[in-house]
């Protein structure tokens, strides 16, 4: 055990500090040419025409790629979870966000590769954009995809959803409903970096890819489907990268270069500017979180139902896995007896919303620790005494009946008041993340028996995909 | 036209008005300078000019003519480390990177001009406009203010090169 505990070097600490690391864009190759990227300029609209043949005579330019250039267009980010595959590389004959690809050119300059994809003839049918995910269910809204503005989970059933407990018994003993609603706001990941790759042909059929991808083996796997290729075709080269925060794990810039240095037969690197960062790389969704809370005059919480609404934006990308961990985590790290929590992915023309940081669970977080203060300030209580009343013990479970062995939720509260120097009573500072037993255990939470009722995903035919329930 | 980069004279071909960056990395190869934003707002790509930190995407190549500008690599090399990059290295303060080199620009400028060691407040103002957007700017300050005294941790002690050693 020479490391742990050990002030070590980090091995790339010299590199860094002497502008030595290689980040992608520091990498350059002999002949490499550039790309640009024409955008769709409006949130929501039908391809009326899309002809490319002006901008492939323009000066530099050696290939211009739309979708009928892309082996295997629409690749999914969560097939491997069992949700279907929905986003195009390239659009095909809509467009339903701001900045969504069409088509992009490689050329041998970056200013005549964006004069060429400037010149592409393009003519689009606005359409009307779903922008407010809660009028999803409205009939008069737009729809943004074929299958409607919120996404089935099951055939029979749109939400993500969580049963424990008897959660009509619960609201039905409460003295008070504590009532909130709460809407934290999309995030852009906004690394140092932007993303970048650079697509290298081999002469054996092979392709190199300089990558800042986060998660290099699946962006690999990612670029391999839009290839068809054998992931043993591919050589990523990764590993410096330039700060993600989950936006590194979207995969454009890799099968994009691919694409584009397969058919000219030269290396193509394609930097992300900041205003594409910005404008159209995924961002942390838009959340809309109600709660309603049954709760005693004591402090204890008997039962919650919860409605939450995900902005997803125009393609799934990751937000059925997000709604997931999502729901898993709306009781917090508190012990409810019953709950009711029904999540809903709601496709909107926004940016397609993905990775950063503990999506899906920094949401819950941020409503369950603000309602967490709502009821103690309706109640007139003790913030710390509610939070610690009702913190996980070993042998509670959580809304997923996960048993817990170890939680260390009221250790964890006791450190944070010390830190804070916070005065707790005599009463409170002794509490532990002990089994509960006299007054921590009310009639409530006896019997935290029976199985939630959870379905395994599906396709929307009906087939059973690889991730179960429980 | 000439520029003297990192005391080397050269002859450039990029167009007067090119941005400082792009001439430095796309034309001289010298890629310690980064392209963060290309706006003047994120401070990734400061270069010292005549001494002084300037922002090297937003200066035309043409207003430094005849100027000495200096980039991270002629700070130190790995055998002969300038103060501010061990100090850089033995606090942690970079993370993913690619703020260093302009943070690093930042703090010798700050403590060339001092001459005397910095205070916190001091640092926080001058590398106010350099964004560590992995949030590491305790570690950056600690480390600016440790190089300001001339402070060497010393912490990369046999055992732990070892361990580097045993690692890879």
């Amino acid at each position: 055990m020479k490391a742990v505990g050990a002030s070590l070097p980090r091995y790339d600490g010299v590199a860094h500090v002497t502008g030595r690391s290689r980040f992608v864009d520091d990498v350059s190759v002999p002949g490499m040419l550039w790309a640009k990227a024409l955008r769709s300029p409006v949130p929501a609209a039908r391809i009326r025409r899309l002809d490319t043949t002006r901008a492939e005579a323009m000066p530099g330019v050696h290939a211009v790629i739309t979708h009928e250039d892309v082996p295997q267009n629409v690749v999914g980010h969560q097939e491997v979870w069992g949700i279907p595959p929905d986003e195009p590389l390239l659009a095909v004959d809509e467009v339903r966000f701001v900045g969504q690809l069409i088509a992009v050119v490689a050329a041998e300059s970056e200013g005549q590769a964006l004069a060429a994809a400037q010149a592409i003839d393009l003519e689009l049918e606005e359409r009307a954009p779903f922008l407010d995910m809660r009028k999803a269910w409205d009939s008069d809204q737009p729809q943004v995809t074929p299958d409607g503005n919120v996404f089935f989970y099951y055939p029979d059933q749109p939400q993500r959803q969580i049963r424990k407990g008897d959660i009509a018994a619960a609201f039905a003993a409460a003295d008070v409903i504590v009532e909130g609603v709460y809407r934290p706001g999309a995030i852009e990941q906004a690394p140092a970096e932007p993303a970048a790759a650079l697509a290298i042909p081999g002469t054996d059929g092979r392709v190199t890819i300089h990558s800042t991808s986060q998660a290099l083996y699946y962006s690999m796997d990612i670029t391999a489907r839009h290839l068809r290729m054998p992931m043993g075709r591919l050589k990523f080269v990764g590993g410096t990268v330039g700060g993600g925060f989950g936006g590194k794990i979207d995969t454009k810039t890799e099968p994009v270069t691919a694409v584009l240095a397969l058919k000219a037969q030269r290396p193509v690197k394609w930097r992300h500017t900041r205003e594409e960062e910005m404008l159209c790389s995924t961002t942390r969704a838009a959340w809309h979180i109600e709660i309603a809370d049954a709760v005693t005059n004591d402090g204890w919480i008997l039962g919650r139902k919860t409605l939450t609404l995900h902005d997803a934006g125009a393609y799934m990308m990751t937000s059925a896995y997000a709604c997931s961990k999502h729901s898993f985590h709306l009781a917090g790290a508190y012990s409810i007896p019953a709950v009711a929590f029904n999540t809903f992915v709601v496709m909107t023309n926004h940016v397609p919303t993905a990775a950063m940081r503990g999506f899906g669970v920094t949401s819950a977080s941020f409503a369950v620790e603000t309602h967490m203060n709502r009821i103690a300030e309706v109640l007139g209580l003790d913030p710390w005494e509610l939070r610690l009343k009702n913190a996980n013990r070993v042998g509670d479970t959580s809304p997923s009946r996960v048993v817990y062995g170890n939680p260390s939720t009221v250790s964890t509260l006791l450190a944070a008041a010390e830190a804070a120097e916070i005065e707790l009573d005599d009463e409170l500072r002794a509490m532990t993340n002990a089994k509960r037993a006299g007054s921590l255990l009310p009639a409530h939470l006896m019997p935290q028996q029976g199985e939630p009722e959870m379905h395994p995903l599906a396709w929307r035919d009906g087939r059973p995909a690889l991730e179960g329930g429980r | 036209m000439r520029l003297v980069v990192n005391g080397a004279e050269h002859s450039i071909d990029s167009p007067p008005l090119t941005p400082l960056l792009h001439v430095l990395r796309e034309e001289l190869r010298l890629t310690g300078a980064k392209a963060g934003c290309q706006h003047g707002s994120c401070g990734t790509c400061t270069v010292l000019v005549d001494g002084e930190p300037r922002r090297s995407c937003l200066t035309a190549v043409a207003a430094v003519e005849g100027a000495e500008v200096t980039t991270v690599e002629a700070l130190g090399d790995p055998s002969r480390l300038a103060d501010v990059q061990v100090a850089f290295d033995e606090h942690y303060a970079a993370q993913c990177g690619f703020c260093t080199s302009g943070m690093l620009l930042g703090a010798a400028a700050l403590i060339a001009r001092t001459g005397r060691p910095v205070e916190r407040e001091e640092v926080v103002e001058a590398l106010g406009g350099h964004y560590c957007r992995c949030t590491g700017y305790v570690k950056i300050v600690d480390a600016v203010v440790a190089a300001s005294r001339g402070e060497r941790l010393g912490a990369m002690a046999p055992s732990t090169l070892e361990i580097r050693g045993t690692a890879s």
